[in-house]
């Protein structure tokens, strides 16, 4: 019997699967630090020397309130994260230009915030759309670039080239 | 013609001898019949007479048929016989220029006849020739604009064919074309910042179906 994955926080730098599993790495390296302080006998008191966190899991950290000093915790987050990383839903969308980190975080914020909080993203180029983006959901796919939009607009050019057909009045 | 006109010159010169024989005889004739009739009444004297008279008449030859009268006599005779000879030679040039005249006019109807016939076999043959290249020329004239016909219908309803399905083509694929032309000419003049109220909106405006595919 599998326990109910946790509703973390994922904060806005984790976009992707890839930064989760880069969060998950970073995590599984902070525990072997620690585990080899607590060989050392460094940690016995319980005060171990963090390494330094990258900004990611500093955020998660922060985000979800958990002490990443507390072996449990870690055990417990390392588990959860893993599970979290195969169930996300993830949510494919493609670009017509290159992404900045800043539009991709604001699109990301607005995904949690409005579909699901643990939602990943995943970004493709595709420069045929113009402009827009083509989401692809766990079962369904949205083309909201201006090619489809313009193709859905076909018909108004046909109409336009059929009224220049008719002789003036 | 020339035998003949020959023949008739030596016949003319053999007469003018004859009549110079004839002429002598005839004098001999004279001569010795005269001394028959005198030779029987007299006997010696008639001789003598005779001899007489033969003395007398070859004297009376001699003098009527002297030197200078028997050369007046062949000059006469030479001057008619040139004269006839000439006159002779005369016609014969006549004939000999009517001969000829008439071998040339012969000749040259023989020739016209023979020309004009080879002529008109020639004139014939080339008409037929002709013809029957203008018959051929005609029928190829012919093929030619039947085939001329047949191109210019089959290339007509080709054409015709081809601008319509142009036409079909164009009005089907203009929309396309715009959209392509849109497409190409918008297509790096966006950047993301750009679009992000776009997507946004989009996003925002599909929002309800893609909850619920995330929530399945």
């Amino acid at each position: 019997m599998s326990t109910p994955v946790v509703q973390y926080v994922l904060p806005a730098r984790v976009v992707s699967r890839a930064d989760m599993t880069r969060l998950i790495r970073e995590l599984e390296t902070v525990d072997n630090e620690l585990e080899q302080q607590k060989a050392r006998h460094q940690g016995s008191s319980g005060h171990y020397q963090l390494p330094t966190l990258s900004q990611a899991l500093s955020d998660f950290l922060t985000a979800n309130k958990l002490d990443v000093g507390d072996d449990h915790v870690r055990l417990d987050l390392k588990a959860q994260l893993r599970k979290l990383k195969d169930h996300a839903p993830v949510l494919h969308m493609t670009f017509a230009t290159e992404v900045d980190p800043e539009s991709m975080q604001s699109i990301t914020a607005w995904v949690r915030r409005e579909l699901h909080p643990q939602a990943l993203v995943s970004a493709g180029l595709q420069p045929s759309l113009v402009a827009g983006v083509y989401v692809r959901t766990p079962n369904h796919v949205h083309d909201l670039s201006i090619r489809s939009f313009m193709k859905d607009s076909r018909k108004l050019i046909v109409e336009a080239l059929d009224q220049l057909k008719e002789p003036a009045v | 013609m020339t035998i003949w006109w020959l023949s008739f010159i030596i016949g003319s010169l053999v007469a003018v001898l004859l009549g110079f024989v004839w002429i002598a005889v005839k004098l001999g004739g004279l001569q010795d019949g005269g001394a028959k009739s005198k030779g029987g009444k007299k006997g010696k004297s008639v001789a003598d007479l005779d001899k007489a008279y033969s003395d007398m008449a070859e004297e009376d030859v001699n003098h009527l048929f002297n030197k200078e009268f028997r050369e007046e006599l062949r000059n006469r005779g030479r001057l008619r016989f040139e004269r006839i000879i000439d006159d002779n030679a005369m016609f014969l040039k006549q004939d000999l220029d009517m001969t000829m005249s008439q071998i040339n006019e012969y000749m040259k109807e023989q020739i016209s006849a023979k020309l004009n016939t080879e002529f008109a076999n020639y004139s014939k043959a080339m008409s037929e020739a002709q013809e029957l290249t203008i018959a051929v020329l005609q029928k190829t004239a012919d093929d030619l604009q039947q085939q001329r016909q047949a191109l210019s219908e089959s290339m007509k309803k080709g054409m015709t064919a081809h601008e319509a399905n142009m036409m079909k083509n164009f009005e089907t694929n203009m929309a396309q074309v715009v959209e392509h032309y849109v497409m190409q000419s918008l297509g790096e003049q966006f950047d993301m910042r750009a679009q992000l109220p776009y997507i946004m909106k989009q996003m925002e405006d599909h929002k309800k179906e893609m909850l619920e595919d995330m929530l399945l």
